[in-house]
């Protein structure tokens, strides 16, 4: 039995079936999506291309390999759909009774004091569909209402993000970071979370002094300890204790430092898409809703 | 004697010409095993730099070259890369040479590819560690080191696949199938990865898909191709029993082929849903993969364990067995989405990692190359004492390596998934297991000096066994048999 | 000295091993992987979202999703306006915020020919486009808009809705239905031209 030829074509069949679904289908498909305005119910462009230092300081992200302990992406469990009254109208009573009529859970026991403190969450969790047999009924009683879409998961719940990641977000990234690892937090919302510039680099260079128990290691390299000459620069860190330079000495960063710190702020995961639907008018009230324990 | 004379029937292979095809391996094996044991060293000297910082994050906090970013993925690539794949490709082509019962073809061009392979890798860790790193997990080597990489491996190929040409047993066996798919496979993912991603990059999470493509096709389908066909071969050998079941280990072929290349694509990416779910289902199937060699191996042995003519060699390639069915089980695990969201973003998958291309790989070339080296040179292992107490280290470091990391990553995972427990309460909780590594990583290094040693040892035997230096073209040196100093 | 690891019994195994061994595959193993291949094909099905690249975990499919879209109080209508209006239709000239751009195109916020109680005459605006100088909150813009024909008598009635009804823009007058809109396509079929305010105001709303 000879059979080189038949093991060679194996190989073949074998690898370029998953070349095919693997490598060229996901590029026919999701790999030539530019920026867009399909953000839901706004004409705004997404995602925002980084400006020049930020770029710069992907680089840094990249050649430090911050990868290897930060991911850069949200998962998302469920969505929960809520109905909130924001406006009762001049006929409470219709309301309430048009909402039990409508049969979505709301009854005679739970409606009492449903008007007030609006806007108030008066469905929790419904299905979609009774969240907009819902809203109608309380619409035609004379009555205002909006349903929100509220995406729900641990990473949501920690603040890491607010939906889901797509691939959408990642358009102007190379390489993308996504990470397998969570030896740190994530990092996909940073910019959002953590917006200030000077704590990140105060936390790049003694990430002790501001997060106690961090294992993060100090990146003293992105800085520059140098003499004060005549006016302590404006860009020195506040630094006290053990980090704190010699007296007549200052920390400044570096412009690496400057640039990954851009960087670190330019993450922002939170734009409504078609594919990871969300209501933006209702950030408060999702924010108070996934701040309760999970389910 | 006339290798010819050794019809695809006979089956009393002369003496001589067994020794014709060990010497002749002798260059290229010795450039690979050798600089795969010093490139084992570095890898973890690096590992340990990296191990140290969990205990004291300041630790030469200072130079960029050794912050954890880089030293971390130095490490890695220094296994995969230095160690691995050359050592996988040595062993390949002995196994190829000795059963087809031919010479290697033109071996010192081998050699010379495997030199280029070291310069490559060489180029590439200082790369990582001067910040070049791609910044894509285990394809972190840069565009210029990865140039030469793809030279070297094809010239070493191209040797491969000639010295099987050249075969005088014309019937393919197990082993061969998977060396010769495998052969293959690696500048095939390698060009393909590094062209979409570092020359022309396609746009976007494209680019972690690819990389998850890659990183899959050479843990999975590269090194269990090559590992197998090792296990398979060494099994036999070590038994003095032929393979139970051709059919079986052609159900593992095809199943890797077919279900370990779709495997990469994890649970929690931001792609579209189709392809973690694809993934998932492929990943399952590799149970078939699992089962069939269990099966194979077991009823090989059968109740002759512990019979091998030689044990040392046959208990790494009995623990790599094991190692590979835990950490493939592992990696089913892994894909379901129930218990994906436990282990995602953990320890647990670092631990899987680590079993598979350690546990699985490493060991199973560690007992080849023991097996293949004293043969190659000619010449008794100077010390076996020294090659057990190399295998009760890398047991014992793997060990204390993969459990921490697996039991630490599950309890992270636990609590990762409590948006309650703090995530600094998540990090500490798992920073004691991390620090028990450092213990398996230290033994790990000790097992790899005794590797080199081991080496060093057979290499300075060989070299006042005779006049002429190591590095001889042993087609034009073959030495009569038994000829001793 | 010592022998070379024992030639004799290499050279025995070399051989052996070449005859293959060809113990069969066992029934139950095909049996399992058709099982499992069932099961992927289950899986696959009620996760794969079937290759849609909108869909990602945790939908199932792209209903799902599109079922999730956020929508204001059940007012279809105004949502489908919304959409239309940023196609961008509308958004291009009068931008998303409706505020328009000063001196060349008008404000649709509070803008007092959008809040007329009767919309006839936005709704001739809106089909036909209009020519030549309009007053607006007291500012006289002088430019041309294109008729809006091609669109269905759904998606104006939707687009004007959404205008109309715009409380973040402060405007609050009545829905807009399509059967409106077909009412007052219907009257200026034999009117081809954009229309000019002057024009415009001589017409009763109400027609």
């Amino acid at each position: 039995m000879n059979y080189g030829a038949l093991i060679f074509l194996a190989a073949f069949i074998g690898i370029s079936a998953s070349w095919f679904g693997f490598v060229l289908t996901p590029q026919i498909q999701i790999g030539r999506e530019t920026q867009a305005t399909n953000t839901v119910n706004t004409a705004e462009l997404y995602p925002i291309a980084r400006p020049g230092q930020a770029n710069e300081g992907a680089e840094v992200y990249r050649a430090n390999g911050c990868v290897y302990c930060h991911s850069q992406q949200i998962g998302q469990s469920g969505t929960e759909v809520n109905v909130v009254l924001s406006e009762i109208g001049t006929n409470p009573v219709a309301v309430v009774e048009a909402l039990i009529n409508a049969k979505v859970g709301v009854t005679n026991a739970n409606a009492t004091g449903l008007s007030a403190g609006l806007p108030k969450t008066i469905l929790r969790n419904v299905s979609i569909g009774n969240a907009k047999k819902a809203s109608k009924a309380v619409r035609d009683a004379g009555a205002e209402s909006r349903v929100d879409v509220v995406p729900v998961g641990v990473d949501i719940e920690r603040g890491w993000g607010k939906r889901h990641s797509v691939a959408q977000d990642y358009i102007y990234d190379h390489p993308v970071m996504l990470g397998s690892q969570r030896i740190g937090p994530d990092l996909a919302n940073v910019g959002v979370r953590l917006p200030d510039a000077k704590w990140q680099l105060l936390h790049l260079y003694a990430p002790r002094t501001v997060v106690p128990e961090s294992i993060m290691p100090s990146y003293k390299f992105l800085f520059e300890q140098r003499k004060i000459n005549g006016q302590p620069s404006p860009d020195a860190l506040p630094l006290e204790g053990d980090y704190a330079p010699p007296a007549g000495y200052e920390v400044v960063p570096r412009a690496e430092a400057k640039a990954l710190v851009a960087y670190l702020l330019s993450l922002h995961a939170g734009a409504p898409l078609y594919e990871a639907p969300l209501s933006v008018a209702s950030a408060p009230a999702a924010t108070a809703a996934t701040n309760s324990p999970a389910k | 004697m006339n290798p010819s004379s050794c019809s695809s029937s006979s089956t009393v292979a002369n003496d001589s010409l067994i020794r014709e095809i060990d010497a002749s391996a002798r260059p290229p094996l010795f450039v690979l095993f050798f600089s795969g044991a010093i490139w084992l060293v570095i890898s973890s000297i690096l590992g340990l730099i990296a191990s140290i910082k969990f205990h004291s994050p300041d630790f030469l906090a200072n130079c960029a070259w050794l912050t954890y970013g880089r030293v971390y993925p130095a490490a890695t690539n220094a296994l995969l890369y230095g160690f691995a794949i050359p050592a996988g490709l040595g062993v390949g082509l002995w196994i190829i040479a000795r059963l087809g019962q031919t010479r290697v073809v033109q071996p010192w061009i081998i050699a010379f590819g495997a030199k280029i392979w070291n310069l490559g890798v060489l180029v590439g860790v200082f790369g990582i560690l001067n910040g070049d790193s791609t910044g894509f997990e285990s394809l972190e080597m840069p565009k210029y080191a990865a140039i030469l990489l793809f030279i070297a491996y094809t010239i070493i190929g191209i040797w491969t696949l000639l010295t099987l040409h050249a075969r005088q047993e014309k019937t393919l066996t197990a082993p061969q199938w998977f060396l010769l798919a495998a052969l293959f496979w690696f500048p095939w993912i390698f060009s393909t990865a590094h062209l979409l991603l570092t020359v022309w990059p396609v746009r976007g999470v494209t680019q972690s898909i690819i990389a998850w493509w890659f990183a899959a096709n050479l843990k999975f389908v590269w090194f269990g191709l090559v590992g197998l066909a090792a296990s398979f071969y060494f099994i036999s050998q070590l038994m003095n029993r032929a393979l139970h079941s051709q059919y079986l280990a052609l159900f593992t072929f095809w199943t890797i082929l077919l279900f370990a290349t779709w495997s990469g694509i994890p649970h929690s990416a931001p792609v579209p849903a189709w392809m973690p779910a694809i993934s998932t289902v492929a990943t399952v199937l590799t149970l078939i993969t699992i089962l069939t060699v269990m099966m194979n191996v077991y009823r090989t042995v059968g109740r002759g364990c512990g019979q091998a003519a030689n044990p040392a060699p046959g208990k790494f390639i009995a623990f790599g067995v094991m190692a590979f069915v835990v950490s493939w089980a592992m990696h089913v695990l892994n894909a379901l989405p129930e218990l994906a969201i436990f282990t995602q973003f953990t320890w647990f998958n670092v631990a899987q990692n680590h079993l598979n291309v350690y546990g699985f790989f490493a060991m199973t070339m560690f007992g080849a190359i023991y097996y293949i080296m004293p043969r190659v040179m000619d010449m008794e292992c100077p010390c076996w004492g020294r090659v057990k107490a190399h295998y009760w280290l890398a047991l014992l470091g793997i060990i204390l390596i993969a459990v921490p990391l697996a039991v630490g990553g599950i309890i992270q995972g636990f609590k990762l998934n409590h948006p309650q427990v703090a995530f600094v309460e998540v990090m500490k909780s798992s920073l004691n297991f991390l620090r028990a590594t450092s213990l398996g990583e230290v033994l790990l290094l000790v097992g790899h000096l005794l590797l080199l040693a081991n080496l060093i040892g057979l290499a300075v035997r060989y070299a006042r066994s005779r006049v002429t230096p190591v590095f001889v073209d042993a087609m034009t040196e073959i030495k009569p048999a038994g000829v001793k100093s | 000295m010592s022998s070379p690891a024992n030639p004799t019994e290499t050279t025995a195994a070399d051989s052996r091993e070449s005859q293959a061994r060809g113990a069969a595959v066992p029934i139950w193993l095909i049996v399992f992987m058709f099982l499992i291949l069932y099961w992927g094909a289950l899986y696959f099905d009620s996760n794969g979202g079937w290759f849609s690249a909108k869909v990602y975990a945790p939908y199932h499919s792209v209903e799902e999703v599109q079922g999730l879209q956020p929508v204001s109080g059940g007012n279809e209508m105004f949502e489908l306006g919304k959409a239309v209006y940023n196609r961008p239709t509308c958004a291009a000239c009068h931008q998303a915020s409706g505020k328009g751009t000063p001196g060349q195109f008008p404000p649709l916020t509070g803008s007092e020919w959008v809040n007329e109680e009767h919309p006839g005459r936005v709704i001739r605006i809106v089909l036909n486009g209009l020519q030549g100088p309009i007053t607006v909150e007291g500012q006289t813009y002088n430019n041309a808009m294109v008729p809006w024909n091609s669109l269905s008598d759904e998606e104006i009635a939707a687009v004007i809705t959404y205008v109309r009804q715009n409380k973040e823009w402060g405007n609050h007058a009545s829905a807009v239905t399509p059967a409106q809109v077909k009412a007052v396509r219907e009257k200026i079929k034999d009117h081809p031209l954009a229309f000019t305010a002057e024009e415009l105001l001589k017409i009763s709303p109400e027609e």
